[in-house]
């Protein structure tokens, strides 16, 4: 476990963070703990339990899942200060539904998932605040999600002659 | 009355045959006469000799969708409207060769080298001589020419007639552009049951003119003429309402009527065929069977033509209603701003020509209506 | 219009008086780049052509394979960078230039162009740039790369976005290196990545979430599908760039260049003469009406 300071230090350079009340950083903090991560280490596979969420500070970590006959597609890739593992903390999720693994060597953020649903149950107002910070990380994704969907770059589905 | 007298602004009166021999004198001149002819029970222009090539004592009766030739017995040459067809096959020919491509080795180019032909347009009406002039606009600008129809232009001799008995369809009040002529013409035609009443419009005009008999008009023809040309006016039932039509258009882009007239439209094209200011066309390749030469033609080509908005991956307006939208936001909106005129000249062929008797008249007018519900 | 639009300077060979008459070209170079995609290098034939014809980049040139037809295609390169050679990269997809892919070096094809407005690079001096695009937008910018790497000081941080299918769907890749290191920040994404990739994977706007941008000096230029450059749009206006520093390169139909038959006519222009690049400005009425 790295110290405190260093997890702090860490938060603070997060744009989200910095909207926090210093006894809601205070708290999240200290559900948090930084994790340093090779490249091609993983950090969850489809169908583990939802533990953590996360937040990569630097590197970058990739999302896939699993296509029988394609192997692993990767379809999303976590920069710095992105979210991942953001399903944790919504309620009714119970397993992961994606993997994530580091493709550069990353520093990421996690943060207790469990605890910090119950924070936000205990607390509305930090509990609205996250709730907000995860919507627009929903809608981000759907966003990238909607445009891979429309396949963008695949070639015309009909030809004229011109 | 010596031709010493006659100037441009004159009017004269002329004995109906002397017309027979003012076209051959244009003949003479190096000018294919080109004119209106009854040919399939419609007025086509054609390649014409005199008035016995001329639809005498006819009578068009033009409504939406709908066109019939009424025989009169008059002894009268341009008392019918003019039909689906219009000047501008001449000046921007329906299929014109631009150059062949032979392979001998290497690729070489031949460019067409035939001859321009050189029109007399005889019996050009009011919006069709706007249409004229709304074509310049288009094709002879400051950064870009038409060789084309540059050539075609430059040699043009204008026989212009002013509409007496307007149809249906005709809305050319509301556009300014008729029913009667004011300039642009070479000479212009007031057709009476005796003569033809001819003001000169050029030099050309005016030295044709020289030569041929004629009197001065008596008071009581004038009068005649005038008044005649006043009821032509004052008889056109079909309007429409051109206040800010680009403003009204392009705030409408939405409108729900652009739905309604697609389901109606059938896409065929007709109404930009026989609109004597539609410009767009296509460059096509015709291949020898040995791929060894081919001949790049221009043809005329419709915004309601499937390919017409083609890019890779499909159509840029592949419903019928895009494109209907497109033709008559441009022709009565975005045009304005590109050539500074609207490109409609009341002429009402696409109404009357148009299979489902779409009336754009009518459109606009539901598309205003919409604006103010 | 209230609106400026770009304004290009460049000596055409391709306004001749007789109506589409091309120059002939010969093709020197064939470069395969991905599947469906090549680069040709073309001379002109006559000398006298080729050194009258001036371009710059964001133009096209109408390509003309005799027995197909023309397409427009666009400069993949700049003026200084070519040499003397037009270099256009083609994705073999259309009737023209699916004949383009069957010519062979010493083949022959026509040209005509310059034509169209060009992407601002004097305008934009002293912004951070961003350039923005997706799949067969990259060549018609390449040019604007090269222009820009070779005067780097002139303008702020410079960052590619770079958007394809999937890793083996991007083009030039042998050159991010040489952009990377002469000061332009490549960002790469493509919309799936296989087991080796370590890039980015998502979509080209997606970087405006995680990059911040000085909305006061920052101009977008972008082309590629009309979809990713619509999200682009959205994602820049949002950040507070001003719409006339977000510029946009549109494809449509075209049959002259002159914007003299109609086909581009797409409200108050023609595309072909008033762009293909545009500041949005011009086109914020327009762009998003669907099917106009």
């Amino acid at each position: 476990m790295v110290p405190a300071e260093d997890i702090h230090s860490a938060l603070q350079k997060i744009p989200w963070f910095s909207t926090l009340t210093p006894e809601h950083f205070k708290k999240t903090a200290e559900l948090a703990h930084l994790r340093y991560a090779k490249a091609g280490e993983t950090f969850f596979r489809e169908g583990d339990k939802q533990d953590y969420v996360y937040i990569v500070l630097e590197g970058r970590v990739s999302l896939d899942i699993f296509v029988p006959h394609h192997g692993k597609m990767h379809f999303y890739t976590a920069e710095p200060y992105d979210v991942f593992g953001w399903s944790s903390v919504t309620p009714g999720m119970h397993q992961r539904i994606a993997g994530a693994v580091a493709v550069l060597d990353s520093t990421v953020a996690c943060i207790d998932a469990e605890g910090l649903r119950q924070f936000a149950e205990n607390d509305h107002d930090f509990g609205y605040l996250l709730m907000r910070r995860l919507a627009n990380v929903v809608a981000s994704r759907l966003m990238v999600t909607r445009l891979q969907l429309i396949d963008m770059f695949a070639g015309p589905t009909e030809t004229m002659n011109d | 009355m010596t031709d010493k007298s006659l100037t441009i602004g004159s009017t004269v009166a002329l004995p109906k045959p002397e017309l027979d021999l003012l076209m051959a004198d244009l003949r003479k001149n190096g000018f294919q006469t080109v004119g209106p002819h009854l040919q399939d029970e419609s007025i086509v222009y054609t390649k014409i000799d005199g008035l016995k090539d001329l639809p005498r004592g006819i009578l068009s009766e033009q409504n939406p969708a709908s066109y019939r030739m009424i025989q009169t017995g008059k002894d009268r040459y341009f008392d019918f409207i003019p039909g689906g067809q219009s000047w501008k096959q001449f000046l921007f020919p329906p299929r014109h060769t631009l150059f062949t491509a032979v392979k001998d080795g290497k690729w070489l180019l031949k460019e067409n080298d035939e001859p321009t032909p050189r029109y007399a347009l005889i019996g050009v009406r009011a919006c069709e001589l706007a249409a004229i002039h709304i074509q310049d606009r288009v094709f002879l600008r400051e950064d870009f020419s038409d060789p084309i129809y540059r050539l075609r232009r430059e040699g043009l001799f204008i026989l212009a007639v002013n509409c007496l008995d307007p149809d249906a369809t005709c809305f050319c009040v509301s556009m300014g552009t008729g029913p009667r002529l004011a300039a642009g013409f070479d000479l212009c035609v007031t057709e009476l049951d005796e003569v033809f009443l001819v003001e000169v419009g050029s030099e050309l005009g005016r030295s044709l003119l020289a030569d041929r008999t004629y009197d001065l008009p008596s008071a009581f023809v004038q009068n005649t003429a005038n008044q005649a040309l006043e009821r032509a006016a004052e008889s056109m039932v079909r309007t429409m309402d051109t206040s800010d039509l680009p403003g009204l258009l392009t705030g409408q882009l939405e409108a729900e009527r652009w739905t309604e007239v697609g389901k109606r439209c059938l896409s065929c094209a007709n109404c930009t065929l026989v609109c004597p200011t539609c410009f767009c066309w296509d460059a096509t390749d015709q291949v020898d069977i040995l791929g060894k030469s081919t001949r790049r033609e221009r043809v005329w080509d419709s915004c309601f033509n499937p390919h017409y908005s083609y890019v890779v991956g499909g159509n840029t307006r592949p419903n019928i209603r895009s494109r209907y939208r497109q033709w008559l936001t441009h022709k009565l909106g975005a045009w304005k701003g590109q050539f500074d005129v609207l490109g409609c000249v009341g002429c009402g062929r696409c109404i009357t020509w148009c299979p489902a008797g779409i009336d754009l008249t009518e459109e606009v007018a539901a598309i205003r209506a919409e604006v103010k519900a | 219009m209230t609106t400026t639009l770009i304004n290009t300077s460049a000596h055409s060979a391709g306004y001749t008086d007789k109506l589409l008459l091309p120059h002939w070209a010969e093709i020197v170079k064939i470069i395969p780049e991905i599947e469906g995609v090549t680069t040709f290098q073309l001379k002109f034939t006559d000398p006298e052509v080729e050194n009258r014809y001036r371009f710059e980049p964001g133009q096209f040139n109408m390509l003309y394979v005799p027995g197909y037809g023309e397409a427009a295609i666009s400069m993949s390169s700049d003026l200084e960078t070519a040499n003397g050679l037009l270099v256009h990269t083609i994705r073999h997809i259309g009737n023209v230039t699916r004949g383009t892919s069957r010519l062979k070096v010493g083949d022959v094809v026509g040209i005509r162009g310059p034509f169209g407005t060009s992407w601002p690079l004097d305008a934009i001096e002293g912004l951070d740039v961003v350039i923005a695009c997706g799949g067969i937008g990259l060549p018609p910018l390449r040019g604007a790369i090269y222009r820009i790497i070779r005067n780097r000081d002139k303008y702020g941080k410079v960052t590619l976005l770079y958007g394809a299918r999937t890793p083996k769907d991007l083009i030039y890749p042998t050159e991010y290196e040489t952009w990377q290191k002469a000061g332009i920040d490549m960002q790469v994404t493509v919309d799936r990545g296989d087991e080796t990739w370590t890039g980015r994977v998502g979509v080209v706007p997606m970087w405006f979430y995680h990059f911040r941008v000085d909305p006061h000096k920052t101009a977008v230029l972008t082309c590629g599908p009309e979809i990713m450059m619509r999200f682009v749009i959205y994602e820049a206006l949002a950040r507070r760039i001003p719409s006339d520093h977000i510029y946009i390169s549109l494809e449509r139909n075209m049959k002259c260049g002159q914007g003299a038959c109609g086909h581009c006519q797409q409200g108050p222009y023609f595309i072909c003469k008033d762009g293909p690049v545009f500041p949005f400005s011009a086109l914020e009425n327009i762009f998003n009406v669907e099917e106009y």
